[in-house]
């Protein structure tokens, strides 16, 4: 029997004023990390709303553990833990507060992972919400999130505006939910360094578009920078899967977005060097062609 | 009503306490101020009125517009709920909060009509019908901030319904039904209190549903 995907989009498009989502379409799978990456406005924050059934997208498909959205998001996020970068708790109301009205909601709270991570957080249960800081604000809500122990976590990015220790301490959270091949994560960020750390299949996405979706790894084997420096009078021969060319005279930098060592055959002994690229590397490339090739 | 629904309107009750009981304290002892005299009495009504109507306007910004501004509308709707089970909680949530301030506020003026020598009792069916239409017009207050989708809409209604309060003492006071009593020794309740009383309830019922039917199938909630 085929596992139910946790997020399934099919042609999902939504327009607002100054903005459209166009024919969204991906699948996160149990098990899986997703990060979704791109520019601010790319999209990132409406698809996650979607998701979460808070909008309702103008066209296409959505199914969240199954459960059709937002139509029946009130039985899918019994499933979902989500945090966004902006979701402040209720005022008036301490953490402790908190803690008891989601574990009285969630039958599956766990009340000793939660008092594992308020130490681990440094979060006091006694606190008013009014008094936390920003990276409190978000640690406690990703406390409240993963202590009901979803099968779904669905962050928007979480780690905007904490400092590099608190966002290991995050980062290393979400790493230890996924111990358990049952839960998976959707997690968006403009930050390439936390997406390439946790996540296993990235999507990227620029204004409104989703430009690529792929495995971690196969983008990252797939990507090269090759610098060559041709002979006086040579010229570059025509290379399939060039995405990038930078040139400065006999000098040429070229981007490919699928690497083969038919390249370098082709290109022969005028290769100076070949590099390996950074997620954000690829993300910058993979966006900046993506672009050219609308423009055109 | 779900067992989520009622958490979440204990929750509207729990988050709002301080402006509940801050609002009834000061509507109690507006009205206690009211028996010592008659300026004493117009400075009581004045507070008494302001208390009630500020508590709805309280209530309204605070649960309303705060909670979908500050963002924590996302932690309440990250819960397992669906936006008409939201709606609900929240309207009947804060119509519950502003119903203790408006309890202790109608009780207390209505304990100082019947307790004052210096007031007449002729002037408890107004004072009923002044204190129905406080709670009429908070659900109109409560019914447009759940609708408004702007800070400027919202100061709108809340500057329309203010100005209903003073359209209502003019206009309904000046009834004959009303007026001709008020100076009365007894009570008189004739058919002009009913239908009055009537219409607020109508009002009411009308605010506190229109939520239900329009902002719980918003498209887009957040």
């Amino acid at each position: 029997m085929t596992a139910t995907k946790h997020i399934e989009m099919r042609g999902v498009a939504k327009a607002f004023r100054f903005f459209a989502l166009h024919g969204l379409s991906f699948d996160l799978e149990p098990g899986q990390v997703m990060g979704l990456v791109g520019p601010n406005g790319a999209g990132k924050s409406t698809t996650i709303r979607m998701a979460m059934g808070l909008m309702t997208p103008d066209e296409g498909e959505i199914r969240v553990l199954g459960h059709p959205m937002p139509a029946a998001q009130a039985a899918a996020k019994r499933d979902i833990g989500y945090v966004s970068a902006d979701m402040r708790l209720m005022p008036n109301a301490t953490l402790g507060w908190h803690m008891k009205l989601v574990s009285s909601i969630y039958p599956g709270w766990d009340a000793a992972y939660a008092a594992t991570l308020v130490k681990r957080f440094n979060l006091r249960p006694a606190q008013s919400t009014h008094t936390l800081s920003h990276g409190e604000h978000t640690k406690a809500a990703l406390l409240l999130a993963l202590a009901r122990r979803p099968r779904l976590l669905i962050l928007d990015e979480p780690t905007t505006g904490l400092d590099p220790v608190a966002r290991h301490e995050l980062l290393t959270e979400f790493m230890d939910v996924l111990r358990d091949e049952s839960r998976s994560i959707l997690f968006s960020s403009h930050n390439t360094v936390d997406v390439e750390r946790i996540s296993d299949r990235i999507a990227f996405l620029d204004r409104g578009r989703l430009v690529a979706n792929s495995d971690k790894e196969d983008f990252l084997e797939r990507w090269r920078r090759i610098e060559v420096q041709l002979p006086p009078g040579a010229a570059l021969p025509e290379l399939a899967h060039i995405v990038g060319h930078a040139s400065d005279g006999r000098f040429h930098t070229l981007t490919t977005n699928h690497f083969d060592e038919r390249q370098l055959a082709q290109l022969g002994p005028a290769v100076r060097n070949v590099q390996r690229m950074s997620l954000e590397e690829i993300f910058v490339a993979n966006v900046m062609h993506h672009r050219e090739a609308r423009d055109q | 009503m779900s067992v989520i629904t009622r958490k979440l309107i204990a929750k509207e009750l729990y988050v709002h306490r301080w402006t509940m009981l801050s609002s009834a304290a000061a509507a109690a002892l507006a009205a206690f101020v009211c028996a010592f005299g008659r300026t004493a009495f117009n400075v009581g009504a004045i507070a008494w009125i302001t208390a009630v109507i500020a508590s709805g306007v309280m209530l309204a910004i605070y649960g309303v517009m705060h909670e979908r501004k500050e963002h924590s509308l996302q932690f309440v709707l990250s819960l397992p709920i669906s936006t008409r089970q939201y709606v609900f909680a929240k309207t009947f949530g804060l119509l519950l909060s502003f119903m203790l301030p408006w309890l202790v506020a109608s009780a207390s003026a209505v304990i100082l009509v019947l307790a004052s020598p210096a007031v007449n009792d002729g002037l408890l069916p107004y004072i009923v019908v002044f204190c129905g239409f406080l709670l009429a017009n908070f659900s109109v207050v409560l019914c447009g901030a759940l609708h408004a989708r702007s800070e400027g809409m919202m100061t709108a209604v809340i500057i329309l319904t203010n100005m209903a309060v003073s359209l209502f003492m003019f206009i309904v006071g000046a009834l004959p039904g009303l007026r001709d009593h008020m100076a009365g020794p007894v009570p008189v309740w004739n058919g002009t209190v009913f239908n009055v009383l009537l219409i607020e309830a109508i009002v009411l019922a009308i605010a506190v549903t229109l939520p239900l039917l329009t902002s719980a199938r918003r498209r887009d909630f957040v």
